[in-house]
Protein backbone atom coordinates (compact mmCIF):
# COMPACT_ATOMS: atom_id res chain seq x y z
CA UNK A 1 0.00 0.00 0.00
CA UNK A 2 3.25 2.34 1.24
CA UNK A 3 4.84 1.49 -2.36
CA UNK A 4 1.66 2.59 -4.54
CA UNK A 5 0.80 5.97 -2.34
CA UNK A 6 4.77 6.83 -2.88
CA UNK A 7 4.40 5.75 -6.31
CA UNK A 8 1.09 7.87 -6.58
CA UNK A 9 3.04 11.00 -4.87
CA UNK A 10 6.24 10.62 -6.97
CA UNK A 11 4.20 10.99 -10.43
CA UNK A 12 1.76 13.33 -8.93
CA UNK A 13 4.53 16.37 -7.89
CA UNK A 14 6.42 15.70 -11.29
CA UNK A 15 2.95 16.11 -13.10
CA UNK A 16 1.53 19.04 -11.08
CA UNK A 17 5.16 21.17 -11.31
CA UNK A 18 5.32 20.43 -14.55
CA UNK A 19 1.57 21.51 -15.29
CA UNK A 20 2.10 24.63 -12.64
CA UNK A 21 5.31 25.72 -14.54
CA UNK A 22 3.24 25.40 -17.71
CA UNK A 23 0.75 27.25 -16.74
CA UNK A 24 3.21 30.31 -15.16
CA UNK A 25 5.18 30.18 -18.74
CA UNK A 26 2.15 30.90 -20.37
CA UNK A 27 0.27 33.72 -18.10
CA UNK A 28 4.38 35.27 -18.06
CA UNK A 29 6.16 36.31 -21.01
CA UNK A 30 9.88 35.61 -21.31
CA UNK A 31 12.27 36.96 -19.08
CA UNK A 32 14.85 38.14 -21.83
CA UNK A 33 11.55 40.02 -23.45
CA UNK A 34 10.38 41.87 -20.47
CA UNK A 35 14.51 42.85 -19.88
CA UNK A 36 14.47 43.99 -23.40
CA UNK A 37 11.28 45.96 -22.95
CA UNK A 38 12.22 47.72 -19.67
CA UNK A 39 15.69 48.61 -21.70
CA UNK A 40 14.44 50.05 -24.62
CA UNK A 41 12.55 53.11 -22.92
CA UNK A 42 16.07 53.69 -21.09
CA UNK A 43 18.04 53.32 -24.06
CA UNK A 44 16.06 55.74 -26.35
CA UNK A 45 16.18 58.51 -23.00
CA UNK A 46 19.81 58.35 -22.77
CA UNK A 47 20.64 58.75 -26.63
CA UNK A 48 21.82 61.90 -27.69
CA UNK A 49 18.39 64.50 -28.64
CA UNK A 50 20.43 64.44 -32.04
CA UNK A 51 19.49 61.39 -33.14
CA UNK A 52 16.55 59.97 -32.05
CA UNK A 53 14.22 62.31 -33.99
CA UNK A 54 16.00 62.16 -37.43
CA UNK A 55 17.93 58.65 -37.14
CA UNK A 56 15.77 56.05 -39.67
CA UNK A 57 14.12 53.32 -38.18
CA UNK A 58 17.09 51.01 -39.04
CA UNK A 59 19.75 53.04 -37.22
CA UNK A 60 17.26 52.84 -34.12
CA UNK A 61 16.87 49.25 -34.35
CA UNK A 62 20.78 49.08 -33.56
CA UNK A 63 21.14 50.49 -30.32
CA UNK A 64 18.02 48.91 -29.00
CA UNK A 65 19.51 45.21 -30.23
CA UNK A 66 22.92 46.39 -28.80
CA UNK A 67 21.28 47.16 -25.12
CA UNK A 68 19.09 44.08 -25.11
CA UNK A 69 22.76 42.35 -25.48
CA UNK A 70 24.23 44.49 -22.72
CA UNK A 71 21.13 43.96 -20.43
CA UNK A 72 21.64 40.37 -21.16
CA UNK A 73 25.32 39.83 -20.42
CA UNK A 74 24.23 42.35 -17.20
CA UNK A 75 21.46 39.98 -16.27
CA UNK A 76 23.62 36.58 -17.10
CA UNK A 77 26.46 37.59 -14.84
CA UNK A 78 24.04 38.22 -12.19
CA UNK A 79 22.40 34.29 -12.52
CA UNK A 80 26.47 33.56 -12.45
CA UNK A 81 27.03 34.78 -9.19
CA UNK A 82 24.20 33.86 -7.76
CA UNK A 83 23.07 30.22 -9.02
CA UNK A 84 27.05 29.25 -9.34
CA UNK A 85 28.03 31.32 -6.18
CA UNK A 86 25.00 29.56 -4.10
CA UNK A 87 27.27 26.18 -3.70
CA UNK A 88 31.10 26.57 -4.86
CA UNK A 89 33.62 29.74 -5.90
CA UNK A 90 32.67 30.87 -8.87
CA UNK A 91 35.21 29.48 -12.24
CA UNK A 92 36.72 31.63 -14.53
CA UNK A 93 35.74 31.66 -18.26
CA UNK A 94 36.45 28.29 -20.11
CA UNK A 95 36.47 27.90 -23.73
CA UNK A 96 32.86 28.14 -25.46
CA UNK A 97 32.50 24.58 -25.91
CA UNK A 98 34.01 23.15 -22.54
CA UNK A 99 31.36 25.87 -20.84
CA UNK A 100 28.55 24.64 -22.89
CA UNK A 101 29.18 20.92 -21.47
CA UNK A 102 29.84 22.17 -17.95
CA UNK A 103 26.53 24.28 -17.91
CA UNK A 104 24.62 21.54 -19.15
CA UNK A 105 26.05 18.87 -16.25
CA UNK A 106 25.25 22.34 -13.66
CA UNK A 107 21.87 22.07 -15.26
CA UNK A 108 21.37 18.87 -14.19
CA UNK A 109 23.23 18.85 -10.93
CA UNK A 110 22.15 22.39 -9.91
CA UNK A 111 18.96 22.19 -11.00
CA UNK A 112 19.12 25.92 -12.43
CA UNK A 113 16.11 26.80 -14.57
CA UNK A 114 16.28 26.69 -18.72
CA UNK A 115 16.60 30.82 -18.69
CA UNK A 116 19.43 30.83 -15.90
CA UNK A 117 21.17 28.17 -18.15
CA UNK A 118 21.06 30.31 -21.45
CA UNK A 119 21.67 33.26 -20.16
CA UNK A 120 25.03 32.03 -17.57
CA UNK A 121 25.85 30.55 -21.13
CA UNK A 122 25.62 33.48 -23.02
CA UNK A 123 27.82 35.21 -20.28
CA UNK A 124 30.07 33.19 -19.92
CA UNK A 125 31.13 32.69 -23.64
CA UNK A 126 31.00 36.54 -23.98
CA UNK B 1 -2.02 -16.82 -14.56
CA UNK B 2 0.03 -14.72 -17.40
CA UNK B 3 -0.40 -11.02 -17.28
CA UNK B 4 -2.44 -10.44 -20.64
CA UNK B 5 -2.96 -6.54 -21.68
CA UNK B 6 -6.69 -5.88 -22.47
CA UNK B 7 -6.24 -4.80 -26.14
CA UNK B 8 -9.94 -5.28 -27.26
CA UNK B 9 -13.33 -5.50 -25.58
CA UNK B 10 -13.92 -9.70 -26.14
CA UNK B 11 -10.17 -9.98 -24.44
CA UNK B 12 -10.99 -7.79 -21.50
CA UNK B 13 -13.92 -10.04 -20.78
CA UNK B 14 -11.65 -13.23 -21.45
CA UNK B 15 -9.73 -11.77 -18.78
CA UNK B 16 -12.03 -10.70 -16.41
CA UNK B 17 -13.73 -14.48 -16.30
CA UNK B 18 -10.52 -15.86 -15.93
CA UNK B 19 -9.69 -14.20 -12.95
CA UNK B 20 -13.18 -14.79 -11.47
CA UNK B 21 -12.80 -18.44 -12.21
CA UNK B 22 -9.56 -18.16 -10.34
CA UNK B 23 -10.61 -16.16 -7.63
CA UNK B 24 -13.13 -19.15 -7.08
CA UNK B 25 -10.41 -21.48 -7.04
CA UNK B 26 -7.76 -19.72 -4.89
CA UNK B 27 -8.88 -16.28 -3.35
CA UNK B 28 -6.12 -15.30 -2.09
CA UNK B 29 -3.35 -16.13 -4.96
CA UNK B 30 -6.08 -13.96 -7.26
CA UNK B 31 -6.51 -11.25 -4.38
CA UNK B 32 -2.28 -10.76 -4.70
CA UNK B 33 -2.49 -11.08 -8.30
CA UNK B 34 -5.39 -8.49 -8.88
CA UNK B 35 -3.51 -6.10 -6.88
CA UNK B 36 -0.47 -6.46 -8.40
CA UNK B 37 -2.01 -6.21 -12.19
CA UNK B 38 -3.82 -2.95 -10.82
CA UNK B 39 -0.48 -1.61 -9.57
CA UNK B 40 1.26 -2.10 -12.56
CA UNK B 41 -1.74 -0.86 -14.66
CA UNK B 42 -1.99 2.72 -12.30
CA UNK B 43 1.94 2.72 -13.09
CA UNK B 44 1.35 2.61 -17.27
CA UNK B 45 -1.35 4.98 -16.37
CA UNK B 46 0.79 7.37 -14.29
CA UNK B 47 3.69 7.22 -16.47
CA UNK B 48 1.53 7.69 -19.56
CA UNK B 49 0.20 10.96 -18.10
CA UNK B 50 3.83 12.14 -17.50
CA UNK B 51 4.97 11.55 -21.01
CA UNK B 52 1.93 13.02 -22.00
CA UNK B 53 2.74 16.08 -19.83
CA UNK B 54 5.90 15.77 -21.29
CA UNK B 55 4.98 15.93 -24.87
CA UNK B 56 2.60 18.67 -24.08
CA UNK B 57 5.49 21.13 -23.16
CA UNK B 58 7.40 20.01 -26.16
CA UNK B 59 5.90 22.52 -28.32
CA UNK B 60 7.06 25.44 -25.50
CA UNK B 61 10.70 23.83 -25.34
CA UNK B 62 10.63 23.87 -28.72
CA UNK B 63 9.91 27.92 -29.35
CA UNK B 64 11.94 28.75 -26.70
CA UNK B 65 14.55 26.91 -28.56
CA UNK B 66 13.55 28.75 -32.09
CA UNK B 67 14.71 31.90 -30.38
CA UNK B 68 17.75 33.03 -32.81
CA UNK B 69 19.65 33.89 -29.49
CA UNK B 70 19.24 30.43 -28.59
CA UNK B 71 20.57 29.75 -32.09
CA UNK B 72 23.26 32.09 -31.52
CA UNK B 73 24.15 30.23 -28.42
CA UNK B 74 23.99 26.61 -30.23
CA UNK B 75 26.27 27.67 -33.02
CA UNK B 76 29.41 25.41 -33.81
CA UNK B 77 31.78 27.43 -31.69
CA UNK B 78 29.31 26.77 -28.50
CA UNK B 79 28.16 23.27 -29.28
CA UNK B 80 28.89 21.47 -26.24
CA UNK B 81 32.24 18.53 -26.12
CA UNK B 82 32.94 15.80 -24.07
CA UNK B 83 34.93 17.06 -21.01
CA UNK B 84 36.96 15.00 -18.32
CA UNK B 85 36.77 17.01 -15.05
CA UNK B 86 37.54 16.48 -11.80
CA UNK B 87 39.68 16.87 -8.21
CA UNK B 88 42.24 16.04 -6.25
CA UNK B 89 43.06 16.33 -2.66
CA UNK B 90 45.62 15.58 -0.11
CA UNK B 91 43.84 16.10 3.55
CA UNK B 92 45.81 15.15 6.66
CA UNK B 93 44.27 14.94 9.87
CA UNK B 94 45.24 14.52 13.46
CA UNK B 95 42.78 13.07 15.66
CA UNK B 96 43.07 12.91 19.14
CA UNK B 97 46.92 13.35 17.86
CA UNK B 98 47.20 10.49 15.41
CA UNK B 99 47.47 11.39 12.00
CA UNK B 100 45.88 9.82 9.29
CA UNK B 101 46.66 10.84 5.41
CA UNK B 102 44.07 10.82 2.78
CA UNK B 103 44.71 11.36 -0.37
CA UNK B 104 41.50 11.22 -2.77
CA UNK B 105 41.00 11.45 -6.69
CA UNK B 106 38.10 12.28 -8.65
CA UNK B 107 37.16 12.33 -12.13
CA UNK B 108 33.62 13.07 -13.75
CA UNK B 109 33.56 11.98 -17.60
CA UNK B 110 30.85 14.17 -19.24
CA UNK B 111 29.84 13.18 -22.23
CA UNK B 112 26.53 15.58 -24.60
CA UNK B 113 24.41 14.42 -26.86
CA UNK B 114 22.80 16.35 -29.19
CA UNK B 115 20.76 19.27 -27.67
CA UNK B 116 19.36 17.31 -24.74
CA UNK B 117 21.25 14.12 -24.09
CA UNK B 118 24.29 14.12 -21.34
CA UNK B 119 26.05 11.18 -20.01
CA UNK B 120 27.90 11.67 -17.00
CA UNK B 121 29.97 9.47 -14.51
CA UNK B 122 32.08 10.26 -11.12
CA UNK B 123 34.44 7.30 -10.16
CA UNK B 124 36.47 8.07 -6.54
CA UNK B 125 39.72 6.47 -5.63
CA UNK B 126 40.46 7.32 -2.16
CA UNK B 127 43.30 5.72 0.48
CA UNK B 128 42.80 6.34 4.43
CA UNK B 129 46.66 5.64 5.40
CA UNK B 130 47.78 5.31 8.60
CA UNK B 131 50.72 4.18 11.20
CA UNK B 132 50.29 0.69 11.55
CA UNK B 133 52.06 -1.38 14.70
CA UNK B 134 54.58 -2.99 13.64
CA UNK B 135 55.19 -1.58 10.70
CA UNK B 136 56.92 1.82 9.53
CA UNK B 137 55.66 4.57 7.51
CA UNK B 138 51.72 4.80 6.46
CA UNK B 139 49.34 1.97 5.37
CA UNK B 140 45.81 1.69 4.39
CA UNK B 141 43.54 0.15 1.89
CA UNK B 142 42.62 2.19 -1.37
CA UNK B 143 38.79 2.32 -1.87
CA UNK B 144 37.75 3.03 -5.58
CA UNK B 145 33.62 3.79 -5.86
CA UNK B 146 31.27 4.81 -9.08
CA UNK B 147 30.21 7.60 -7.40
CA UNK B 148 27.46 8.45 -10.36
CA UNK B 149 26.97 6.98 -13.94
CA UNK B 150 23.53 8.27 -15.12
CA UNK B 151 22.02 9.33 -18.25
CA UNK B 152 19.93 12.34 -18.72
CA UNK B 153 17.79 13.46 -20.74
CA UNK B 154 16.12 16.85 -20.34
CA UNK B 155 12.46 16.29 -21.66
CA UNK B 156 11.32 19.98 -21.24
CA UNK B 157 12.31 23.53 -19.22
CA UNK B 158 11.06 21.83 -16.10
CA UNK B 159 12.15 18.28 -16.40
CA UNK B 160 15.21 15.95 -16.60
CA UNK B 161 14.67 12.19 -16.40
CA UNK B 162 17.69 10.58 -15.22
CA UNK B 163 18.23 6.99 -14.95
CA UNK B 164 21.07 4.93 -13.48
CA UNK B 165 22.93 5.32 -10.54
CA UNK B 166 23.26 8.51 -9.09
CA UNK B 167 23.74 10.58 -6.28
CA UNK B 168 20.99 10.44 -3.49
CA UNK B 169 19.08 13.86 -3.70
CA UNK B 170 19.07 13.59 0.13
CA UNK B 171 19.87 17.32 1.77
CA UNK B 172 22.47 19.26 -0.03
CA UNK B 173 26.20 17.82 0.85
CA UNK B 174 26.10 14.57 -0.62
CA UNK B 175 24.91 15.88 -4.48
CA UNK B 176 25.90 19.62 -4.36
CA UNK B 177 29.05 20.08 -1.56
CA UNK B 178 31.03 17.16 -1.70
CA UNK B 179 33.66 17.32 -4.05
CA UNK B 180 37.02 18.59 -2.11
CA UNK B 181 37.20 21.24 -4.19
CA UNK B 182 33.88 22.92 -2.99
CA UNK B 183 33.33 22.24 0.55
CA UNK B 184 34.16 24.61 2.46
CA UNK B 185 35.56 22.30 5.54
CA UNK B 186 37.19 19.16 4.54
CA UNK B 187 35.85 16.61 7.48
CA UNK B 188 32.13 15.27 6.34
CA UNK B 189 29.31 16.70 8.64
CA UNK B 190 27.87 14.21 10.95
CA UNK B 191 24.72 13.28 9.68
CA UNK B 192 25.91 12.96 6.10
CA UNK B 193 25.29 9.45 5.92
CA UNK B 194 21.96 9.97 6.78
CA UNK B 195 19.49 9.49 3.74
CA UNK B 196 22.18 8.89 1.13
CA UNK B 197 22.64 5.01 1.23
CA UNK B 198 25.26 2.99 1.34
CA UNK B 199 27.98 4.60 -1.12
CA UNK B 200 25.86 7.95 -0.85
CA UNK B 201 24.19 6.72 -4.10
CA UNK B 202 20.96 5.33 -5.62
CA UNK B 203 20.29 2.96 -8.83
CA UNK B 204 17.13 3.73 -10.16
CA UNK B 205 15.23 6.42 -12.08
CA UNK B 206 14.68 9.93 -11.43
CA UNK B 207 13.01 13.39 -12.20
CA UNK B 208 14.58 16.42 -11.34
CA UNK B 209 14.34 19.93 -12.53
CA UNK B 210 14.09 23.88 -11.55
CA UNK B 211 12.12 26.57 -13.01
CA UNK B 212 11.05 30.16 -12.21
CA UNK B 213 7.44 30.34 -10.65
CA UNK B 214 7.45 34.18 -10.62
CA UNK B 215 10.33 36.68 -11.12
CA UNK B 216 11.49 36.11 -7.80
CA UNK B 217 11.08 32.71 -6.67
CA UNK B 218 12.46 29.53 -8.14
CA UNK B 219 11.79 25.98 -7.46
CA UNK B 220 13.95 22.72 -8.03
CA UNK B 221 12.34 19.54 -7.38
CA UNK B 222 14.17 15.99 -7.57
CA UNK B 223 12.16 12.53 -6.93
CA UNK B 224 13.06 9.11 -7.48
CA UNK B 225 13.07 5.67 -6.91
CA UNK B 226 16.05 3.20 -5.91
CA UNK B 227 16.43 -0.56 -6.79
CA UNK B 228 18.28 -2.61 -4.11
CA UNK B 229 22.20 -3.58 -5.28
CA UNK B 230 24.45 -5.40 -3.02
CA UNK B 231 27.16 -5.57 -5.91
CA UNK B 232 29.87 -3.61 -4.73
CA UNK B 233 31.36 -0.84 -5.60
CA UNK B 234 27.55 -0.38 -7.00
CA UNK B 235 25.42 -0.95 -3.78
CA UNK B 236 22.46 0.97 -3.08
CA UNK B 237 19.31 0.61 -0.98
CA UNK B 238 15.55 -0.07 -2.11
CA UNK B 239 13.99 3.83 -1.38
CA UNK B 240 11.95 6.00 -2.67
CA UNK B 241 11.86 9.88 -1.38
CA UNK B 242 12.89 13.37 -2.71
CA UNK B 243 13.73 16.46 -2.49
CA UNK B 244 12.36 20.21 -3.18
CA UNK B 245 14.01 23.69 -2.57
CA UNK B 246 12.68 27.20 -3.02
CA UNK B 247 14.91 29.83 -4.16
CA UNK B 248 14.92 33.86 -3.87
CA UNK B 249 17.19 35.15 -6.04
CA UNK B 250 16.73 38.77 -5.19
CA UNK B 251 17.65 37.64 -1.51
CA UNK B 252 20.23 35.17 -2.24
CA UNK B 253 17.81 32.65 0.20
CA UNK B 254 17.38 28.94 -0.58
CA UNK B 255 14.95 26.67 2.07
CA UNK B 256 14.19 23.32 0.71
CA UNK B 257 13.29 19.90 2.35
CA UNK B 258 13.87 15.92 1.76
CA UNK B 259 12.30 12.93 2.22
CA UNK B 260 12.82 9.17 2.23
CA UNK B 261 11.02 6.15 2.88
CA UNK B 262 12.88 2.98 2.97
CA UNK B 263 11.37 0.35 0.62
CA UNK B 264 13.03 -2.65 2.82
CA UNK B 265 14.30 -3.31 6.57
CA UNK B 266 12.64 -1.63 8.92
CA UNK B 267 10.49 0.96 6.32
CA UNK B 268 11.07 3.92 7.81
CA UNK B 269 10.34 7.65 6.93
CA UNK B 270 13.52 10.49 6.97
CA UNK B 271 13.16 13.73 6.70
CA UNK B 272 15.73 16.73 6.04
CA UNK B 273 15.58 20.24 5.74
CA UNK B 274 18.25 22.81 4.64
CA UNK B 275 19.40 26.71 4.25
CA UNK B 276 21.64 28.42 1.85
CA UNK B 277 21.97 31.95 2.49
CA UNK B 278 24.79 34.52 0.98
CA UNK B 279 23.40 38.07 1.99
CA UNK B 280 23.63 40.58 -0.54
CA UNK B 281 25.46 42.94 1.46
CA UNK B 282 28.06 40.64 2.99
CA UNK B 283 30.77 37.97 1.37
CA UNK B 284 29.37 35.75 3.77
CA UNK B 285 27.74 32.14 2.89
CA UNK B 286 25.87 30.66 5.38
CA UNK B 287 24.72 27.01 4.76
CA UNK B 288 22.68 24.86 7.18
CA UNK B 289 20.98 21.46 7.67
CA UNK B 290 18.74 19.32 9.62
CA UNK B 291 18.57 15.41 9.22
CA UNK B 292 16.02 13.22 10.96
CA UNK B 293 16.17 9.01 11.11
CA UNK B 294 15.49 6.09 13.04
CA UNK B 295 19.01 5.67 13.01
CA UNK B 296 20.19 9.25 14.25
CA UNK B 297 19.30 12.80 13.91
CA UNK B 298 21.16 16.17 13.76
CA UNK B 299 22.20 19.62 12.80
CA UNK B 300 25.14 21.54 11.28
CA UNK B 301 25.49 24.72 10.50
CA UNK B 302 28.38 26.76 8.13
CA UNK B 303 29.41 30.37 7.67
CA UNK B 304 31.94 31.39 5.91
CA UNK B 305 33.00 34.49 5.38
CA UNK B 306 35.64 35.92 2.14
CA UNK B 307 38.10 38.76 3.74
CA UNK B 308 37.56 40.62 0.51
CA UNK B 309 36.15 43.71 2.13
CA UNK B 310 38.84 44.19 4.81
CA UNK B 311 41.17 47.51 3.41
CA UNK B 312 44.28 46.21 3.49
CA UNK B 313 46.11 43.22 1.55
CA UNK B 314 43.63 43.38 -1.14
CA UNK B 315 44.81 40.94 -2.98
CA UNK B 316 45.61 38.63 -0.19
CA UNK B 317 42.43 39.15 1.67
CA UNK B 318 40.24 38.05 -1.05
CA UNK B 319 41.53 34.94 -1.54
CA UNK B 320 41.31 34.39 2.15
CA UNK B 321 38.20 32.68 3.49
CA UNK B 322 37.22 31.85 7.00
CA UNK B 323 34.80 29.46 7.90
CA UNK B 324 33.07 27.75 10.95
CA UNK B 325 30.75 24.79 11.75
CA UNK B 326 28.97 23.68 13.92
CA UNK B 327 26.70 20.31 14.61
CA UNK B 328 25.60 17.86 16.83
CA UNK B 329 24.33 14.60 16.52
CA UNK B 330 22.11 12.25 18.21
CA UNK B 331 21.98 8.47 18.16
CA UNK B 332 18.84 6.52 16.88
CA UNK B 333 17.07 3.42 17.97
CA UNK B 334 18.55 1.58 15.33
CA UNK B 335 22.19 1.16 14.31
CA UNK B 336 24.13 2.14 11.38
CA UNK B 337 27.91 1.55 11.15
CA UNK B 338 28.44 4.76 9.17
CA UNK B 339 27.25 7.26 12.18
CA UNK B 340 28.52 8.06 14.93
CA UNK B 341 27.98 5.31 17.71
CA UNK B 342 27.24 7.84 20.49
CA UNK B 343 26.17 11.50 20.60
CA UNK B 344 28.45 13.43 19.57
CA UNK B 345 29.14 17.55 18.92
CA UNK B 346 31.85 19.27 17.13
CA UNK B 347 32.40 22.85 16.70
CA UNK B 348 35.21 23.41 13.73
CA UNK B 349 36.83 26.50 12.43
CA UNK B 350 39.59 26.75 9.64
CA UNK B 351 40.99 29.21 7.16
CA UNK B 352 40.82 28.63 2.89
CA UNK B 353 43.45 30.28 1.09
CA UNK B 354 42.42 30.02 -3.50
CA UNK B 355 45.77 30.34 -4.41
CA UNK B 356 44.03 30.20 -8.17
CA UNK B 357 40.82 29.47 -9.59
CA UNK B 358 40.81 25.16 -8.57
CA UNK B 359 43.68 25.25 -6.57
CA UNK B 360 43.03 25.93 -2.56
CA UNK B 361 44.90 25.35 0.77
CA UNK B 362 42.60 24.59 4.18
CA UNK B 363 44.01 24.30 7.63
CA UNK B 364 41.32 24.06 10.21
CA UNK B 365 41.31 23.11 14.02
CA UNK B 366 37.90 21.10 15.68
CA UNK B 367 37.17 19.63 18.70
CA UNK B 368 34.92 16.97 19.57
CA UNK B 369 32.88 16.62 22.67
CA UNK B 370 31.47 12.82 23.35
CA UNK B 371 30.69 10.25 25.77
CA UNK B 372 33.62 8.29 24.50
CA UNK B 373 36.34 11.07 24.96
CA UNK B 374 36.63 14.90 24.27
CA UNK B 375 39.49 15.12 21.11
CA UNK B 376 41.05 17.85 19.10
CA UNK B 377 40.94 17.47 15.16
CA UNK B 378 43.44 19.16 13.27
CA UNK B 379 43.07 18.88 9.19
CA UNK B 380 45.50 20.51 6.23
CA UNK B 381 44.41 19.88 3.29
CA UNK B 382 45.26 20.89 -0.64
CA UNK B 383 42.67 20.84 -3.24
CA UNK B 384 42.96 21.07 -6.98
CA UNK B 385 40.33 20.55 -9.68
CA UNK B 386 41.09 20.19 -13.44
CA UNK B 387 39.15 20.46 -16.61
CA UNK B 388 40.21 18.52 -20.05
CA UNK B 389 38.45 18.48 -22.91
CA UNK B 390 38.41 16.05 -25.00
CA UNK B 391 38.18 18.08 -28.66
CA UNK B 392 40.03 20.70 -29.51
CA UNK B 393 38.10 23.99 -28.29
CA UNK B 394 38.63 27.42 -29.40
CA UNK B 395 40.39 29.85 -26.78
CA UNK B 396 39.34 32.83 -25.59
Amino acid sequence: MNKRRILVAMCALSLGSAVFAAAQEIKEPPKSVAVAQEQQPTAVANAPEAETPSQPPAANAKPSARSIEAAERIEGEKRFRTNCGRCHQAPHKFPPRVMATAIRHMRVRAMITDEDQRLILRYMTQ
Amino acid sequence: MSIIEPKSEPVRQACLAAVHREAKASPRRSAKSLSRRFLRFRCALLLTALLASTQFQLPLYAQSQSQPTQDADQSDNDKPVPIFTGSAGYITDFTGGSPDLHPIASGILLIPIGDRWLIESRASFEDDMVQQPGRSGFHGPVEKEVDYAQVDFIANPYLTVTVGRFLTPFGIYNERLYPVWIRNLQSDPLILPIGIGPSNASTGAMFRGGFSASQSVTINYAVYFSALSNLTPVDSERTAGGRAGVFFPKLRLELGGSFQHRLQDERSNLFGAHVIWQPNSLPLDIRAEVARSREGSGYWIEPAYRLSQLPFLRDEMRRTQIVARVQQFWVGPLANDALQPVNTQVFEAGVNYYFMDGLKGSFNYGRQFSSQGNVNVWTMAATYRFVLPFERTRNQ
